[in-house]
């Protein structure tokens, strides 16, 4: 069989395998666990917004070591720059997704939590910050003309995953309106809750190498087909007029 | 919670509930859509 047949058929089933584990996270999260006694039904929106809150955090990092790795190899392996610079870009875009929909959930659960939409508290001013940067990255490599759009975008991910830890540890520097961590050692979120978080934590995060790789092979594409016009060009270019 | 609660549209709270799982379901088939648009039409040369 064919290698694109192969990882076709491995798309296909790793999609199917990412809705099964997201049906089972829904099931958990809206049927199963108990309602929480305080905030009641709303508070399961935390089973959508923590899994996008934990991988907006981690999509940067391979966004921040792609870009590493295209700076190390922009003159010594310009071919493996490409596919490096190629990884760049997907996880940016998916970085954009997640902080977004965590940003729009938090929104959506805070103003019957809290009876706002939004305070300029350190957490969700970070966020807010993470998201814009990865806004900007995507922004400097759409629209400049300079050539090093390469570079300057590179430069540019290596300040913006700076952001990160400062977005993770801001709910135990400061005091924030957002809640201290729930999870893990010394968090206050009950055992029985664990299942929905979870199984959800697992869908997105299937989901989200689902549809990283899947950028990643459209940019490798564009990449290719962009060197073999130029190429054509370039052979047309030496051809001797009749 | 059933499917009857989850779909009560009676107050702020069930309404952001619903919104939260319907919008995040939208914007994530959204975005890989585009990149099936994308990709069936950027045949490979």
């Amino acid at each position: 069989m064919a290698r694109s047949s192969v990882l076709r058929n491995a798309g296909w089933l790793w999609l199917v395998a990412s809705i099964a584990v997201l049906v089972v996270g829904f099931r958990q999260a809206i049927f199963l666990v108990p309602t929480e006694a305080t905030m009641g039904n709303v508070q399961r929106i935390f089973y959508y917004h923590l899994p996008h809150a934990i991988l907006g955090l981690v999509f940067p990092y391979v966004n921040f070591l792609a870009s590493l790795a295209f700076l190390f190899w922009r003159h010594r392996d310009p071919l493996k720059a490409l596919t490096a610079d190629a990884l760049a870009v997907a996880a940016a875009e998916v970085t954009v997704l997640y902080v977004g929909i965590t940003l729009a959930t938090g929104m959506l659960w805070g103003k019957p939590a809290w009876g706002i939409w939004w305070a300029w508290d350190a957490r969700l001013t970070s966020e807010l910050l993470l998201w814009l940067l990865y806004v900007s990255y995507l922004l400097v490599r759409r629209f400049s003309m300079s050539g090093q759009t390469g570079v300057l975008a590179a430069v540019l991910s290596i300040f913006a995953a700076i952001d990160v830890p400062i977005v993770f540890m801001s709910i135990r520097w400061w005091r924030t309106q957002h809640p201290a961590p729930v999870f893990g050692e010394g968090g206050s979120l009950d055992p029985s809750f664990y299942p929905a978080v979870l199984w959800n934590l697992a869908g997105w995060a299937m989901w989200g190498i689902l549809i990283l790789t899947f950028r990643f092979a459209l940019e490798r594409r564009r990449q290719l087909n962009e060197q073999e016009e130029a190429l054509r060009a370039i052979e047309a270019s030496l051809e001797i007029p009749k | 919670m059933t499917w009857q609660t989850f779909f009560d549209f009676s107050t702020m709270g069930h309404r952001h509930l619903i919104f939260v799982y319907a919008g995040v379901w939208l914007v994530q088939l959204g975005y890989l859509t585009w990149i099936a648009l994308n990709w069936r039409k950027s045949t490979r040369n």
